[in-house]
């Protein structure tokens, strides 16, 4: 009933005609092996842009075809695709079509921008995630679905708040002083990052519903991403969302619940291996011989043993209980927190997802609801996000197509602060707070105490402060295509990315004392509009030429603009509104715009299927630049040939074997809104005039970055399509790098942004699939990437180094961006347990000097990345289980490293220290107790000389996800009247291999970070494990 | 079907349309935080904005402010840390061979002559309707461009006569001269330094223009006014040895200011609070607005401050016994030194050990912070030092320390002590020593003690007398450091740094 009425409605909503003088073709999909119906094959009548899908039972129908021998095409995934020839007359023609298994790959197709592409045509570099890789997976954004499964596109978390950001870098660091992302488009609509909330990490596209998600594309390569001109540099990300398909409504819903908890823990030691840890550095500073009995200094009569520090650990208990305090009211014990679990504790989360689609011949719709709710682990983060998207493909009249893509949705998150040394961040806090100190007092009451005083103390931070933000979105493409021909057709759109944010922070009186609590509040606006019109050709002479192509002008502007303001003095925790403050503290307020005008247009030219050619350019002017520079040129030339046509390679294990060869430009316009422009910035004031001065001095030339890339490739299929998959091998330099070349400071300004300095990224990257066993219902299939890149800077202004001794920022020709310059760690000197180095020339040293004896050490690149998964399945039960790794990358822990191994501030110690050295004769790796990195004469700080003792391997291979499925028989669910019911369960992050020691091996400090080689109190990744059901009807 | 067929039409014509004239779609686009420079130059609002900049700048820049105020005395003898506290502490330190490379550093004072360049030569004459009023600011830009240069070249160059003072004999280079706004990027060329000669050659000609623009301008003290070109014209004469023209300076300060010499002992000891004083022997004071000019925001107050340094705050340098041994009993200006519990304005860290430097515990109020937000305005050149100019300069002119004695009396006098002693008048050495220590008494603490010292060739003393730089060590003139030898290959690091 609810069906007919859901029909009802959109038949009505669309109340367009359908002007039927012709054929139908119906008939039924089923698995050439198993006999059983195919549910959801695609059954595709290209000529004329028409299709559907099957039913439950494998039964599809396309009414109202104009008479004519057609070509349809039947897909299923992991079905070899079958083109049919069809001749439709005026009734009904039945063709039952059987599917076989197992080939899969080039058959697919590939949305490669502002068109779609059979993947046998393809010639540069694309890599596709489709739906079926990511069902199952329960994660909140985007960028995540795509770690580990697209080769060459390396994901790293930038915070485990949920919803929190990603570092997407394809194919590497390409830029040092603009931008990194790439360029992401979702059905059409650009993405903008401008504005995002201030108060807790966070992505624009958490607008997504990743269930909603049909297809994830990269394009990789220049050839490829040219199309894109001046914003693909970085690569360009194309999410699809489902689609509806014609035939009865489809109703899915799906519910799932779950724990979230910290992905690893790190080991701290407890108050009393405090106190003893302590009593040592004490006794041995103090010249105690640790192989000598002793008389007690304290009282100069008690004999002790050798190794014995029993009166130098009472005099630190005492000095702990008089420093920390005592949580029992007798005051004589100390504490013995577990800082770690106080601050991360387990969430839930739940997740609630339903939609309908259908739709008849000349209208399809898909329309999702979803809802998620996911707690994370420090304190009270979560993610929510309540999202209604519409998708609508309607035919308006013959040769007239209209679609609608609109995403509307609410997201919340409540953030902690995080990413930095601070005092009052709690992942900082988990290693700052030592385990005497303690959250509460006997009497329940705050503690005081804990190392920053009351006001930073953990639990006032969990209690008396509130950092939430809400984001609204919409995004919405509108799109009208005619057909005016049978070769020639128009397409216009018009796309909006909406976005309003709202950052609210409340701090009580109790964690804002001096000024008696304060509230905050930020309103962010984006506005993000295109539009595009586009003319395609496409043509077959003498049978054999297939010429096609594309001609287009974009439009797009990107404004945005926030509010920011503060008010302190509350009067009470009664209200958290403006109004209840007593000085208005802040408010600010600045917009800002770019524009980006743009001509395009590819020509694809394709001899008897067997030599492909493609020619791509993109002509684009940008607001951001300079006069002169404004405009920009980018062409690719692409040609692949597919060998596996050729006569000569008539192998009958070779399915399909394409070679392909690309070489383009794209660049990139992330620069600053007004970089080239001479400005006069309000600076300062005078007796409550405001004063204007020079900030910037015009740069009439300044232009893109530019990057040329060549890319040779080949795709192969073999023994059927049981084993498919890609190599590509890849140059890309980037060129023309922004860089502030400095001025003389007696001009009045410091530098001038001009194009300077090259990077250049190479690499290689397999992809390789294949279906190991298929037997009498089970199924084995295999995936697996892995991507080899390396990073090198070519040219820096006058061939300087650029903070040539900076041990993790230094920018040096010849050495890639993130090289770590330390000295070398040459261990504990086992006589004395002091530290040692070495200097340049390999002598021990107790006092080295970072400018002289530091050596290029590791790099924050991650060389190797990639994933591999497998699926099982039989019959209704699947199981699934996909690893993701990194190798290559190495790491500065700073706040780990300086807070958490000497007790200098009195912090956290790490069980690092357990392995202390004791006595004469011990060869460790950490040196005496010490009551401060100081402690040992003449010898350099032991906490804060960084060596190569002090970088962290941060390679690691992740069980990304894992996840059961068990759908009920047919026999069950026809009964009830379902067409479906699975139930599931599935992990996250379930298990790391890695040798980093502390939270999480995963480095990035931003989205934006290019050097990747230090992490300080970052957000840990977290681990989550969900079960949950999905009914269809 | 019609409207279909209105439709394909629409759309192909858009198509056409889109695909000619992109490029006017991309202007329009404008920052909200800036304006470009043609704005700014070309009205009247962009102008006084600029000009606001310009006096803006001076409260910005620490080098004219804490540097200026208190730098001279922690390098010299007026004032050691507080056991404990670190400002500062780098340029007490430094000594003749060791110590690192402390010094005064105004480099960055080139900010301030860019605005004055702009307003000078930048403005069209046409832009106010009363050509009077840009006349009035080209006259304060020029004042304020001497006195950024001379400020600059005393830390990085000797005076004129002294250029064979220290291990280079004849070194006269000074500092870049920029009298040119740089509105694109070729005006900003790499330039040497000028001598120290024609430093001063445009220094003073750019005073004697400013005289010229700004004569009878001396109602308003908070900004720019003929007595205060008078005074610094006095004191750039006087670093220069120009004797006759530095008196004759010091005395138009003197006739052209409107106020007097304060000759209570309230009034005295009261001068730098601007609540009770208000500075009125200020020939131009820099006025600071304590609520929206406090914090790093508003530019080189807050933390940063000459009160935080002294009375308030850090409590860094305090007065030296040494310092204070100089003066006798009932003299006036014994108000400026108050308990250093009393100043402190931060009720939750009281000072401790400030009687480690001196031997009552005792910190100079000229600057106290009693605006609030340890906020004081700031009095740039005062009027007693144009009796001490006249004094010296008069002296030295007439080659007779009875010369002198008249203004140094005047000063002497409204400060209630007694007259110059006579073994004062021996000579003109010991006359010049006395002078030194009249300035200290007068001008302790406010921005002379070093540069004194290095004009006259003197020694530099710790308090106790021990020897800290010799007035021949290499260590007298600041180094230029790599950072600006990179950028600009023309110019040539001072002797002993290379």
């Amino acid at each position: 009933m609810f069906k007919k009425l859901l029909f009802t409605v959109f038949a009505l909503l669309l109340s367009a005609s359908a002007y039927a003088q012709s054929g139908t073709l119906t008939g039924q999909i089923t698995d050439a092996e198993t006999g059983e119906p195919l549910i959801g094959a695609t059954v595709y009548i290209e000529s004329v842009n028409r299709g559907t899908q099957s039913d439950v039972d494998g039964n599809y129908t396309i009414n109202d075809i104009d008479s004519g021998t057609y070509t349809v095409s039947y897909r299923y995934v992991g079905y070899v695709t079958v083109n049919e020839v069809v001749e439709i007359g005026s009734g009904t023609v039945t063709r039952n079509i059987e599917l076989s298994a197992d080939v899969v790959g080039l058959d697919e197709f590939v949305v490669s921008g502002y068109a779609v592409q059979q993947k046998r045509e393809v010639t540069g570099s694309i890599s596709t995630v489709s739906s079926q890789d990511l069902e199952n997976v329960s994660l909140q954004n985007t960028e995540s679905l795509l770690q580990g499964r697209a080769a060459g596109v390396n994901i790293t978390t930038t915070s485990g708040n949920p919803g929190g950001a990603f570092r997407v870098n394809i194919r590497g660091n390409g830029s040092i002083n603009a931008a990194t992302e790439p360029l992401y488009i979702v059905d059409g609509v650009q993405i903008s990052f401008a504005q995002l909330s201030g108060q807790a990490s966070t992505s624009p596209l958490n607008t997504l519903n990743p269930s909603d998600i049909e297809s994830i594309e990269v394009l990789k390569d220049a050839a490829s991403a040219a199309i894109y001109g001046a914003q693909a540099a970085a690569g360009v990300v194309i999410i699809t969302t489902k689609d509806g398909t014609a035939g009865p409504t489809q109703i899915t819903a799906r519910a799932e619940t779950g724990v979230r908890s910290l992905a690893n823990n790190v080991d701290y030691i407890s108050s009393d291996q405090y106190v003893e840890y302590m009593g040592e550095a004490f006794a041995l500073n103090f010249g105690i011989d640790p192989t000598q009995s002793y008389i007690s200094p304290f009282d100069g009569t008690t004999q002790l043993g050798a190794g014995d520090y029993t009166p130098f650990e009472n005099d630190y208990r005492n000095f702990f209980l008089s420093f920390f305090g005592s949580p029992v009211e007798a005051g004589d014990q100390l504490a013995n927190t577990n800082w770690q679990d106080f601050i991360f504790d387990e969430g839930v989360t739940q997740k609630y997802n339903v939609s309908a689609s259908g739709g008849n011949s000349s209208t399809t719709f898909r329309i999702s609801g979803g809802y998620e709710s996911t707690e994370g682990t420090a304190f009270d983060s979560d993610f929510t996000r309540l999202n209604l998207r519409t998708n609508i493909d309607h035919e308006l009249a013959q040769n007239w197509r209209t679609s609608v893509r609109l995403n509307i949705s609410r997201a919340g998150q409540t953030g902690v602060c995080q990413d930095g040394n601070f005092i009052n961040c709690p992942p900082s806090q988990a290693m700052f707070e030592a385990p005497m100190s303690f959250p509460y007092q006997f009497d329940g009451s705050y503690n005081p105490n804990t190392r920053f005083g009351l006001s930073n103390n953990p639990a006032v931070q969990a209690n008396e402060v509130d950092r939430t933000n809400t984001v609204t979105q919409i995004l919405s493409s509108v799109r009208l295509q005619y057909q005016a021909n049978d070769w020639l057709s128009f397409n216009g759109s018009l796309n909006v990315d909406y976005r309003n944010t709202q950052d609210q922070q409340y701090r009580s009186a109790i964690a804002a004392p001096a000024q008696d609590g304060w509230v905050s509040f930020a309103n962010r606006n984006v506005e993000n509009y295109q539009g595009n019109l586009i003319a395609n050709a496409s043509k077959t002479f003498d049978g054999v030429h297939a010429v096609s192509g594309f001609a287009g002008v974009e439009y797009r502007s990107d404004y945005s603009e926030s509010q920011l303001t503060r008010g302190d003095g509350l009067p009470g925790p009664f209200f958290t509104v403006l109004s209840a403050t007593s000085t208005p503290v802040t408010a600010a307020g600045i917009n800002s715009e770019w524009r980006q005008a743009s001509y395009f247009g590819n020509v694809d030219y394709v001899f008897d299927e067997k030599y492909i050619l493609k020619l791509v350019a993109r002509y684009d002017g940008n607001s951001r630049f300079g006069q002169e520079t404004r405009w920009g040129f980018f062409p690719s030339v692409s040609a692949g040939w597919r060998i596996s046509e050729e006569d000569f390679l008539d192998v009958e294990a070779i399915n399909e074997l394409k070679l392909r060869i690309g070489y383009g430009t794209t660049g990139n316009s992330a620069i600053g809104n007004f970089a080239a422009r001479g400005l006069y910035g309000a600076n300062g004031s005078y007796l409550g005039s405001t004063g204007l001065r020079p900030t910037q001095l015009a740069n009439a030339n300044l232009g893109w970055e530019e990057a040329r890339e060549i890319n040779i490739g080949l795709d192969y299929e073999l023994f059927d399509g049981r084993l498919y998959g890609a190599i590509d091998a890849y140059q890309k330099d980037t060129e023309q790098l922004l860089f502030g070349r400095p001025l003389p400071s007696d001009s009045g300004y410091d530098e001038i942004t001009e194009n300077i300095g090259a990077v250049r990224n190479t690499g290689i990257e397999f992809e390789v699939n294949s279906v190991n066993v298929v037997r009498s219902g089970f199924r084995w299939q295999s995936r697996f990437n892995v991507a080899f890149s390396d990073n090198e800077i070519l040219e820096l202004p006058d061939g300087n180094p650029i903070d040539e001794d900076d041990l993790f920022e230094s920018l040096i020709e010849g050495q890639p961006i993130g090289q770590i310059q330390v000295v070398r760690w040459a261990g504990v000197n086992p006589a004395d347990g002091r530290p040692m180095w070495y200097d340049a020339d390999g002598n021990i040293t107790y006092t080295p000097t970072n400018s002289v004896d530091a050596v290029n050490y590791k790099d924050g690149v991650a060389n190797i990345v990639g994933g591999f998964g497998n699926t099982f399945s039989y019959k209704g039960l699947s199981l699934d289980a996909f690893f993701q790794f990194s190798f290559g990358q190495w790491a500065f822990p700073n706040t780990d490293y300086y807070f958490t191994r000497t007790p200098d501030f009195l912090m956290n110690l790490t069980t690092e220290v357990l392995d202390r050295w004791r006595t004469p004769g011990d060869v460790t790796y950490y040196p005496r107790a010490m009551e401060a990195g100081t402690d040992f004469a003449e010898t350099a700080n032991y906490r804060t000389q960084l060596s190569t003792a002090s970088i962290y391997n941060a390679s690691y291979i992740r069980l990304k996800n894992i996840s059961l499925n068990y759908s009920l028989p047919d026999r069950f669910t026809q009964r009830v009247g379902l067409n479906n019911v699975t139930f599931f369960a599935s992990a996250t992050n379930l298990v790391t291999w890695t040798a980093w020691p502390f939270y999480d091996p995963e480095v990035a400090f931003s989205p934006n970070d290019i050097y990747n080689n230090l992490t300080a109190a970052s957000y840990p990744t977290e681990r989550q494990v969900n079960a949950g059901i999905e009914i269809q009807f | 079907m019609k409207k279909f067929k209105t439709l394909k039409y629409a759309l192909v014509a858009a198509l056409i349309i889109g695909f000619t004239g992109c490029d006017s779609m991309l202007d329009g686009v404008e920052p909200s935080t800036s304006v470009s420079s043609e704005v700014v130059l070309t009205s009247e609002d962009g102008v006084n904005a600029l000009r606001a900049s310009m006096y803006s700048k001076i409260r910005e820049n620490f080098s004219m402010t804490t540097e200026y105020f208190i730098g001279p005395s922690a390098f010299t003898d007026e004032t050691r840390n507080r056991p404990g506290s670190t400002r500062f502490q780098a340029l007490t330190q430094a000594t003749g061979t060791s110590g690192g490379t402390a010094h005064l550093d105004n480099w960055g004072l080139y900010e301030i002559i860019q605005d004055a360049n702009l307003i000078i030569g930048g403005v069209d004459a046409s832009v106010f309707e009363d050509p009077a009023t840009l006349d009035l600011y080209r006259g304060e830009a020029l004042a304020l461009r001497a006195f950024a240069m001379h400020n600059m070249v005393r830390v990085y160059g000797y005076e004129p006569g002294n250029f064979s003072q220290g291990p280079e004999a004849n070194w006269d280079a000074g500092v870049i001269v920029r009298t040119e706004p740089v509105i694109d990027l070729a005006d900003a060329d790499l330039r040497p330094r000028s001598s120290v000669g024609d430093v001063y050659t445009q220094i003073l000609n750019d005073l004697s223009t400013a005289k010229t623009l700004l004569s009878g301008v001396n109602s308003d003290n908070r900004f720019v006014t003929e007595a205060f070109v008078d005074g610094l014209t006095a004191r750039v004469n006087l670093y220069a040895g120009n004797w006759g023209p530095a008196a004759a300076a010091a005395q138009d300060a003197i006739d052209n200011f409107p106020g007097s010499l304060v000759s209570t002992a309230t009034g005295v000891a009261e001068m730098f609070d601007e609540n009770a004083g208000g500075h009125p022997e200020a020939l131009f004071k820099i006025v600071v607005n304590p609520d929206t000019e406090n914090s790093t925001g508003g530019g080189g107050f807050g933390n940063n401050g000459p009160a935080t340094y002294t009375a308030d705050g850090f409590l860094a340098q305090l007065p030296t016994q040494f310092l204070l041994d100089q003066y006798e009993a009932g003299d006036h200006r014994l108000g400026w030194y108050q308990d250093c519990t009393t100043t402190q304005s931060n009720p939750l860290t009281q000072p401790t050990n400030c009687d480690a430097v001196n031997t009552n515990g005792l910190v100079s109020v000229k600057f106290a912070g009693e605006k609030g937000n340890s906020v004081d305005d700031m009095p740039m050149i005062r009027l007693s030092e144009m009796y001490l100019i006249r004094a010296e300069a008069l002296a030295k002119d007439q080659n007779s320390p009875a010369a002198g004695v008249t203004d140094l009396e005047i000063l002497r006098t409204a400060r209630n002590v007694g007259a110059v002693p006579a073994s004062a008048l021996t000579d003109l050495d010991a006359f010049e020593d006395y002078i030194l220590d009249e300035r200290m008494r007068e001008l302790g603490v406010e921005g002379h003690r070093f540069y004194d010292l290095k004009r006259l060739q003197r020694d530099i003393r710790n308090p106790d007398g021990s020897l800290k730089m010799r007035a021949d060590s290499y260590r007298i003139l600041a180094d230029l450091g790599s950072g600006l030898l990179n950028v600009n290959d023309q110019l040539v690091e001072n002797p002993g740094y290379e």
